[in-house]
């Protein structure tokens, strides 16, 4: 009949209106504050590469320049890189996947309360204030015998007053971010354990399988996902993030803590050279993104999105 | 993953002795249960240690430098105390007498305290909070109008950012969530890869041309433009974290509510939303903390000296005053901590409860 | 009724009239200052001047006062202090009045923030012809004076008596060593040796303890070695290769002798002072005449007696024997901003807070050299002043840094070659190698590199 034609016309419109205005309502404030305050900035960060500005904050010419002197003139820069490399790998290798992953599997196998216990505690750094945090850190590793670890290498172990901020400086910022970087894993992990049925353990154990074996079989297979974005995620966060480094050693000394994302800042903000500091996040952000797409596909993660089941406005 | 345990049953004439089967099976689970409490316990010493030393720090120092006889003195009272609860917990027979034991640990550790610690402990270290100005008062005059304005001013705005920005966050976190959990629309595959991206883009290196766009914008050296940059460069992860709750609703409580005449907003806000109110409270905990803790970016947009937060607060005054007074500076730490430490103890579970978007094994 | 509403609304407005206190006019003017334990005064001056200003306008019965509203930054040097100034001028948040290195004069004034103060002070006799003339060269660039000098010092190397006896030194070779200096017989390498020994036997814990950031004092250390920084006819910085490479030789020297402390730049100023104001843990501690109060305080010396028993001064010593040796003096100066609305207003609370009463307060409580000819006359200067009456005649041997826009990035550059070498990361020729490529990624046409 005519009526329910039009009616259902004007109930399509109202639809679809409808969805518009949700789509601006829901999706809406993210995508402005992401435009505005996380894609804008890449593309200023673009086009400020390719200029010479300094200190003064003013631009007169658009070139190369800073490109060339990357490629050719810098010699900090190979150095950079391998101490990124190095850090990224170690912390994420050691810490922020492996260690969280023990601490998941042990603190939920101890009784519940002790467990809740452990995990607080190592959510403890994290929760911390980062300058506090750093600081605490400063006064551990203090090179007299005041610090608390040359107090626990002299009386306990016997062994040399240490100077880990001048001597292995490498292994303190692993250290420090490491003992973060777990924290967050550990709780992905536990909540992934904690949600595989109780009646799977049971039956495996009935079967006569040692722990060991209930880990390999039952645990590893639930923790695929949660481990795969750990990974990716704990590798972006590494590659890009330099708040404790520099809190702790500033870079130092000299340039041996310095990753690329803390010289591209020290760059800019230490020495005034703004654009060429530009021009190195860009290179950091094109390699951080290849990292993303790659291990995207890798850990074939498109199987994490399911689809809605829902079409109603 | 416990395994239920046996009773002892009677001898049976195949020979299997099932009481002797049990009771070892018992020791084993009671040697596996202390080697892995000994582990963790090992690798939780190097955190809770210097934690511990800050706040005898703050309660014991004196100017002129710092002494860890205190600390000593107070872990060999507290670890053995610990370790003979930790046995006691494991062989005890019963609550009951586990109880008994805790209260009488706990009454002899804090006697002993009392007596051998007590009487160096003073407050004088926490004078920062009604005296203004003591890093002058400590080392030099240095300024015409006092080098740092009162902490409970660098308290409130740190406040301030914090809780607005945890309000933004959790309302544009919850709504961007909420709509990629439940519509299918046009690039949602995009948007979510798009977000796991921008975990990639240096949010410090990008201090730069965030610098020059809040100058542009008029924001810079405001507090509200700190708040909004900083909540952005959280948004994805919160968005993530968020649509897993999400996730977990079931579609029957949404439909019904619809199917009662609800339209889609009003199903979200009434129906869907209480029930991510774990989601909610993780979220709303990790982002306040987060904003109470910033620097870097306060650092570098903020220009005058009119916007002392508590992270600028602390860091200056340790940079100026640790070599001569570790107390104050452990004290300024631990007053700035508190809050986060308290937020975190007593949200604890919720946290505990974050997942990852959509992920079923 | 229509009068009664007609009467309250005009009683109203006559009683508002009356009882409202007339606004008082205020012009409100911002300074930009470094929280510097040696130099409060400087912006304590100015807030004085202003003062003197209200009292002035008191007397002539207008309601217009002057307000200065004080910015007291907590950068750790003064460089990193320029570098804020800069971001903040580039945002349109610049002060009105500003303390800066003179060096820096070059830079604020070639971006076009600090005024141009040569027809102010020509037009001002009498508020600047006091100040002593070779000062002012500190604040020209271009021929033109972009700032007022607020004080000046003597930079030189304290020795620590007490560890040189225990070396066995005499109180007669001691009281010869600054001559020797002076003469060229007492060379860098000599005074690493001293301080080497020391460390060795036991005498002192740090050998020589320098700044731990970059700053004014390595250019007097480098220019022992024959390195001249600016180049006048070309107005352009310039570098030697082979100055440098014996600086940075020295520096390895040095390092390997235990003399210069591996980490002294990772060292906070406290930490460094800390060692160096108390008991004998540093045997020569590298800075400037103004600490002469700190060392009092620290050591408990009351009199010049004491503190000349316990302490002696040379200048930066030779690089090579029968050199000169080389000291360096530092004005810090006032600065107005060319984009403040009342930059004239500023530049005369500048002129006020220059006068001798005012900056004899700020030079005898500080220990730093005073900057008017009239207070050099004055009793208190003579009373109180006795360190910088006895600092003065090193003045003999001293420069100004030059003046470049690009000198801050220079001094950055050669300290970050220090810290290298000092650290362990670099080898002499490397460090120089190092120094020389940054100078010219950085400074690009504006340095001259010579072999």
């Amino acid at each position: 009949m005519p009526e329910d034609g039009d009616a259902m016309h004007a109930f399509a419109r109202a639809q679809s209106h409808r969805r518009r205005a949700n789509f601006a309502l829901f999706l809406g404030p993210a995508l402005v504050l992401l435009a505005c305050f996380f894609l804008a900035p890449v593309i200023v960060d673009l086009v400020l590469a390719f200029t010479d500005m300094d200190r003064t904050l003013a631009v007169t010419t658009l070139t190369l320049d800073n490109f060339a002197r990357m490629t050719s003139r810098d010699t900090r820069l190979l150095a950079s890189l391998g101490v990124t490399a190095i850090f990224v790998l170690c912390t994420l290798g050691i810490f922020n996947v492996s260690f969280a992953l023990l601490l998941a599997l042990t603190t939920t196998a101890v009784p519940r309360a002790l467990g809740a216990f452990f995990r607080a505690v190592w959510l403890l750094p994290r929760m911390s204030p980062s300058v506090v945090y750093a600081l605490l850190w400063l006064w551990v590793v203090d090179p007299n015998e005041r610090g608390l670890l040359n107090q626990v290498l002299i009386h306990v172990l016997g062994m040399a007053p240490a100077d880990l901020r001048n001597n292995h400086p490498l292994v303190l910022i692993i250290l420090a971010n490491g003992f973060i970087g777990a924290s967050l894993g550990m709780i992905i992990f536990t909540s992934a354990i904690r949600s595989i049925p109780e009646h799977l353990f049971h039956a495996a154990r009935a079967d006569g399988a040692g722990a060991l074996a209930i880990v390999r079989h039952i645990v590893f297979p639930a923790l695929r996902w949660p481990i795969s974005y750990m990974t990716i995620h704990q590798t972006l966060s590494l590659l890009v993030s330099f708040e404790y480094i520099l809190l702790i050693t500033g870079g130092g000394p000299f340039f041996d803590t310095t990753v690329f994302s803390l010289y591209a800042y020290r760059r800019a903000f230490e020495n005034g050279q703004y654009a060429y500091g530009a021009a190195l996040s860009l290179i950091l952000i094109v390699i951080g993104v290849i990292a993303a797409l790659v291990l995207w596909r890798l850990m074939d993660m498109r199987r994490l999105l399911q689809t809605p089941r829902i079409e109603v406005h | 993953m416990h395994a239920p345990t046996l009773t002892a049953a009677p001898a049976r004439a195949d020979g299997a002795d099932w009481a002797a089967l049990a009771l070892r099976a018992r020791w084993r689970r009671t040697a596996e249960q202390s080697a892995l409490l000994a582990f963790l316990l090992a690798v939780s010493i190097p955190i809770l240690l210097p934690y511990f030393w800050m706040v005898v720090i703050s309660f014991t120092a004196r100017s002129g430098g710092v002494s860890t006889s205190v600390l000593w003195a107070a872990c060999a009272i507290i670890v053995p105390a610990v370790m003979i609860y930790c046995v006691v917990h494991l062989i005890a027979p019963s609550t009951r007498v586990r109880l008994v034991a805790a209260l009488v640990l706990l009454v002899a550790t804090i006697a002993l305290l009392i007596a051998l610690v007590g009487p160096a402990l003073h407050v004088a270290n926490y004078r920062f909070l009604w005296r203004r100005n003591i890093v002058e008062e400590i080392r030099s005059k240095a300024t015409a109008g006092g080098q740092f304005p009162s902490v409970w001013i660098a308290f409130r705005n740190s406040l301030a950012l914090a809780l607005s920005e945890t309000v933004i966050i959790l309302a544009v976190a919850s709504l961007a969530a909420y709509y990629v959990s439940r519509f299918a629309f046009r690039g949602r595959e995009a948007f979510l890869q798009g977000l796991l991206v921008l975990h990639a883009f240096p949010a410090m290196t990008l201090i730069i041309p965030l610098f020059l766009i809040l100058h542009w914008i008029g924001l810079l050296d405001t507090i509200v433009g700190v708040m909004l940059v900083l909540a952005t460069i959280e948004l994805p992860f919160y968005v993530f974290v968020l649509k897993g709750f999400f996730d977990a609703v079931p579609w029957d409580i949404e439909m019904s509510a619809m199917t009662d005449g609800a339209t889609r907003r009003q199903a979200f806000r009434l129906v869907v939303l209480p029930q991510v109110r774990v989601g909610l409270i993780a979220v709303g905990v990790f982002a306040f903390i987060r904003a109470w803790e910033e620097y870097i970016f306060v650092r570098t947009m903020l220009i005058e000296n009119t916007h002392w937060v508590m992270s600028l607060y602390l860091y200056w005054v340790s940079d100026d005053i640790m070599g001569v007074d570790y107390g104050i500076v452990a004290a300024v730490s631990v007053f700035y901590v508190l809050p986060s430490l308290l937020l975190y103890v007593f949200c604890q579970k919720y946290l505990t409860q974050m997942t990852i978007g959509g992920i079923r094994g | 009724m229509k009068w009664n509403l007609a009467a309250v609304v005009a009683l109203g407005a006559a009683l508002a009239a009356v009882t409202l206190p007339a606004v008082a006019d205020e012009v409100v003017i911002k300074l930009w200052s470094r929280a510097d334990r040696s130099g409060p005064l400087r912006a304590g001056n100015i807030v004085a001047a202003a003062d003197t200003l209200n009292k002035l306008l008191a007397a002539t019965g207008t309601d217009k006062r002057v307000k200065i509203e004080l910015n007291e930054t907590n950068a750790k040097g003064y460089d990193e202090d320029a570098l804020d100034l800069l971001k903040a001028f580039a945002v349109d948040k610049g002060p009105d009045i500003f303390v800066l290195a003179h060096e820096w004069t070059g830079a604020f004034a070639q971006a076009g923030y600090a005024w141009n103060l040569e027809d102010h002070i020509r037009k001002n006799p009498e508020l600047y012809d006091d100040i002593i003339t070779s000062l002012w060269q500190a604040v020209t660039y271009k021929g033109a004076r972009y700032g007022v000098p607020q004080d000046s010092e003597v930079r030189m190397l304290f020795l620590n008596n007490d560890d040189m006896r225990k070396l066995g030194m005499s109180d007669a070779d001691i009281a010869a060593l600054p001559a020797k200096v002076d003469a060229g017989q007492f060379t860098a390498n000599d005074l690493c040796d001293l301080a080497g020994q020391a460390v060795q036997k036991g005498a002192a814990k740090y050998g020589i303890l320098h700044r731990p950031n970059a700053g004014p004092d390595f250019q007097m250390l480098v220019e022992s070695f024959g390195l001249v920084p600016y180049d006048k006819a070309t107005a352009k910085l310039q570098a030697s290769k082979t100055a440098l490479r014996d600086f940075y030789t020295w520096v390895k020297y040095c390092t390997d002798k235990k003399a210069l402390v591996a980490d002294n730049t990772s060292m906070s100023w406290d930490a460094i002072e800390h060692a160096s104001f108390t008991g004998d843990d540093v045997f020569a501690f590298f800075h400037g005449v103004w600490r002469v109060t700190d060392q009092m305080k620290g050591l408990n010396l009351k009199t010049r007696e004491e503190y000349f028993h316990r302490f002696t001064w040379i200048n930066a010593p030779a690089g090579k024997k029968g050199g000169k040796p080389s000291n360096l003096s530092h004005p810090i100066a006032y600065a107005v901003s060319a984009k403040s609305k009342n930059r004239e207003l500023a530049a005369y609370i500048v002129g006020l807070a220059s006068q001798p009463y005012r900056n004899l307060q700020h030079a005898v409580s500080t220990n730093h050299t005073p900057i008017d000819y009239g207070e050099q006359s004055m009793p208190e200067l003579v009373e109180k002043g006795w360190a910088l009456v006895a600092a003065t005649p090193m003045l003999k041997y001293a420069s100004f840094m030059p003046n470049h826009p690009k000198i801050g990035q220079y001094n950055a550059i050669v300290f970050k070659g220090i810290q290298g070498v000092e650290t362990g990361r670099l080898t002499a020729q490397k460090a120089t190698e190092f120094v020389l490529d940054e100078l010219e990624n950085e400074l690009g046409k504006d340095i001259e590199i010579q072999k």
